[in-house]
């Protein structure tokens, strides 16, 4: 027997992340470097610990590697406690056979006994790859006062963007009448944020009910929140006010990223915890042009900086130039080479006078103009062009 | 004989009279030194990183610092069932006068311990050594002794006790503060013995009044097979306030920064989560360390900048040692200072010390 909680949070981080191409080949979407010195994961993870919430499964699927060690056993996020604390779930076989994790509310149902085992009230749904920081406590109180069997954390959108999201109608009193999945034709602006708060005595029935119907594509949005809602269950939007970015694809993440670099952005970095690159502060040579950037502990930085992010451990040679650009862990920019509007994966090395990415003003057709990635620990050879928008998988040489 | 045999005591308050102002409030293992590290996070990681896995700290006075430094010492990995690091504070009202009253006192943590060998070490030595090279010799050579010496020059403040070895490392002769020009075979008061011979030497010693640590390792190489271990690689002593200034920056040099910090031994220290150094739209920053959760809006050049420190638009801050979450007003103009934590020097203010002077502003000074 372990201890009641009275809340614990599920994390879903299974999915392959394929809109962002070459950065998830061989890790999981949450755990794409983010912001200098995180990983996606952090952001849930952290919101979770500083929300006194000490359950967390972590439901991992594809490319687990990267996610598992770096999750470890917790303790970064204070999650090593003796009776809870951080798990990695991956799917696995039981008698009758073995199953992936066929959708969102499947990953959840076939980890019905982990939820069971510390008894809990509440079940906390959240996304391994959204930037924000949020007290869950709050939309806690808020379900509670509501006695709703779940509650759906929602954003005001751009009414332009809100066709991209699962929009949520509701009446006065904030309860949903009705999902409406990426509308053409948006009714209001209220975006699910995927955090959803559940009674688990309902959503366990409801997940057993939904595993038993051949018919279910065993999703959330598609299945189990439509049926609880067609069942008359009481179901509200929370209105969430404050910064939350979904990094599901290149634009997104590397936009979320130059937040950072904006004053005006409401996302600080307090807070939140990770682990920590164990090197020595980072050093600023003579003769450097440096403005508004990020620079982690352990970087070497010989050339300019503008609008830009150095994760730890990056070296930037004499005479480089770096532009709106996020250069990830132990990545190599040789001296002479310019890298502008571009992600720069983990130890990739960008030889001398390369020249990555564009700025979208130098670019005559905008439609050509995209944020320029290289995949992680890619040698990209001296003198190389790699053009904006182009997605790199492979070393690059000039031609002979 | 294995690693995992040695056990390692650490004296934290090395030089503590020549290192003057830092070592006010704390001890000298707990100055912070380099941007984000404390002194004794060099020993402290050498020792984890060879396998030392159980480790003492003796602390004399002002520990606060330094049992919030050390914590559990997770964050070295000494926090396991099978390691651990212990601070060994003065206790039933027993003075740490001198270091064999304290290691005196001490003998019944030490006899407890399952390890069969003592590492002895300073707190105040920066380097970044394999010890189980040493441990090795020091079995090949069945010696009862081995003392850690780096061929150097006197770091200044800092009485020399020398070391002089035959050929094969043998010590013929301990010279306790003897003329020196130049470099010399500087002994830097680590020393590797048995556990057991270590417990009766020291008794002896406490029976004969014999006080003195230096003069009792004179003695012993008459008596004892004494050897000696050249430290490889860098060292420094950091004995005194310009020392400590120099030390510090001498960590702009690329080389010397990689060779202590070393992506394999990695010198750890106790975890801050800040977020990573963010530099505003009006910084301009030339050849400086800077450590993460800074805030730079103004002007640096030849600093060392420890975490959560924020320059302000205009300051012009050159050749300092800032600590952490210091916060340095509007145009300040400020050089040759070493600003200890959580000072704040309001706007407009002008300060200089000298290259060969710098000049300290003590912990939590509000400078209006």
């Amino acid at each position: 027997m372990i201890p009641k909680q009275k809340v614990v949070a599920m994390v879903l981080a299974g999915g392959q992340g394929s809109r962002l191409g070459v950065l998830t080949k061989k890790l999981a979407k949450p755990a794409v470097p983010f912001g200098g010195k995180y990983r996606i994961i952090d952001f849930p993870l952290s919101n979770c610990v500083n929300s006194g919430i000490e359950a967390v499964g972590i439901l991992t699927q594809y490319q687990p590697l990267v996610l598992n060690e770096y999750i470890g056993n917790g303790q970064p996020w204070d999650l090593d406690g003796m009776h809870s604390g951080v798990n990695c779930l991956s799917p696995y076989e039981a008698v009758g056979g073995a199953d992936w994790y066929s959708g969102t509310a499947n990953a959840i149902y076939q980890n019905i006994s982990y939820i069971d085992r510390y008894n809990p009230d509440y079940v906390l749904i959240l996304s391994g790859d959204h930037i924000y920081k949020m007290d869950y406590n709050d939309m806690l109180e808020y379900h509670k006062k509501n006695k709703a069997a779940c509650t759906i954390a929602a954003i005001d959108v751009p009414k332009e963007e809100a066709s991209r999201f699962g929009i949520l109608n509701t009446n006065k009193d904030g309860s949903i009448y009705e999902f409406d999945e990426k509308p053409a034709h948006p009714k209001s602006t209220n975006a699910s944020m995927g955090i959803y708060i559940f009674s688990w005595k309902e959503l366990r029935k409801y997940l057993i009910d939904d595993a038993n119907d051949p018919d279910s594509s065993n999703d959330f949005g598609k299945n189990v929140l439509p049926t609880m809602l067609d069942a008359g269950e009481r179901m509200f939007a929370y209105p969430f006010e404050g910064y939350w970015k979904d990094v599901g694809t290149i634009d997104s993440l590397w936009e979320a990223n130059m937040d950072l670099l904006d004053p005006n952005v409401g996302l600080d970095l307090n807070q939140v915890y990770s682990r920590n690159p164990m090197m020595p502060p980072h050093y600023i040579a003579d003769g450097v042009k440096l403005q508004n950037s990020l620079i982690a502990d352990g970087c070497n930085v010989q050339g300019d900086l503008e609008f830009s992010i150095l994760f730890a451990g990056v070296t930037v040679g004499k005479g480089a130039v770096i532009n709106s650009s996020i250069i990830m862990p132990g990545a190599v920019i040789e001296e002479g080479a310019k890298v502008e509007f571009a992600i720069v994966a983990e130890n990739a090395h960008i030889g001398k006078n390369a020249v990555v990415g564009a700025d979208p003003e130098s670019v005559k057709n905008r439609d050509d103009w995209g944020v320029t990635v290289i995949g992680d620990n890619l040698t990209i050879g001296d003198n190389v062009v790699v053009p904006p928008k182009a997605m790199i998988d492979k070393n690059m040489e000039v031609e002979k | 004989m294995k690693s995992n045999d040695v056990l390692g005591v650490i004296f934290s308050n090395s030089c503590e009279d020549t290192l003057t102002e830092l070592t006010a409030h704390r001890t000298t293992a707990s100055v912070p030194i380099g941007g984000k590290y404390r002194m004794i996070d060099f020993v402290l990681s050498n020792m984890a990183n060879s396998n030392v896995n159980n480790v003492g700290i003796i602390a004399k006075s002002g520990f606060m610092s330094l049992m919030d430094h050390i914590g559990s010492g997770s964050a070295w990995d000494l926090s396991k069932k099978r390691s651990g690091v212990k601070i060994l504070p003065p206790y039933a009202g027993v003075n740490f006068a001198n270091k064999i009253e304290t290691l005196y006192q001490l003998r019944g943590y030490i006899s407890e311990a399952t390890e069969n060998y003592v590492l002895l070490s300073e707190s105040n030595i920066v380097f970044n050594i394999d010890y189980t090279e040493l441990f090795y010799l020091h079995s090949v050579n069945e010696a009862d002794i081995t003392l850690l010496y780096k061929n150097m020059k006197v770091p200044e403040k800092l009485m020399p006790v020398t070391v002089k070895h035959d050929n094969v490392g043998k010590v013929e002769k301990v010279f306790i503060q003897p003329e020196v020009k130049g470099n010399c075979n500087l002994w830097l008061g680590s020393l590797l013995i048995g556990k057991e011979l270590f417990l009766d030497l020291i008794t002896k010693a406490m029976s004969e009044n014999e006080l003195n640590f230096n003069r009792l390792v004179q003695k012993w190489v008459d008596e004892y097979s004494v050897f000696a271990y050249e430290c490889p690689g860098h060292c420094d002593i950091i004995s005194s306030m310009n020392e400590y200034f120099r030390f510090n920056m001498s960590l702009m040099d690329a080389d010397l920064r990689k060779e202590l910090f070393q992506y394999d031994r990695p010198i750890y220290t106790k975890v801050r989560d800040d977020a990573p150094c963010k530099y505003g739209l009006t910084s301009s920053v030339k050849n400086s360390l800077v450590s993460q959760g800074c805030f730079i809006e103004g002007e640096v050049e030849n600093c060392i900048i420890s975490k959560g420190v924020h320059i302000k638009k205009g300051a012009k801050v050159s050749n300092c040692i800032i600590m952490q979450d210091t916060e340095i007003g509007k145009d300040c103009n400020l050089s040759y200072l070493i600003i200890d934590k959580d000072v704040v020097i309001s706007d407009n203010k002008s300060m200089m010390g000298a290259d060969s002077f710098p000049i300290h502003i003590e912990k939590k000074s509000v400078i209006n």
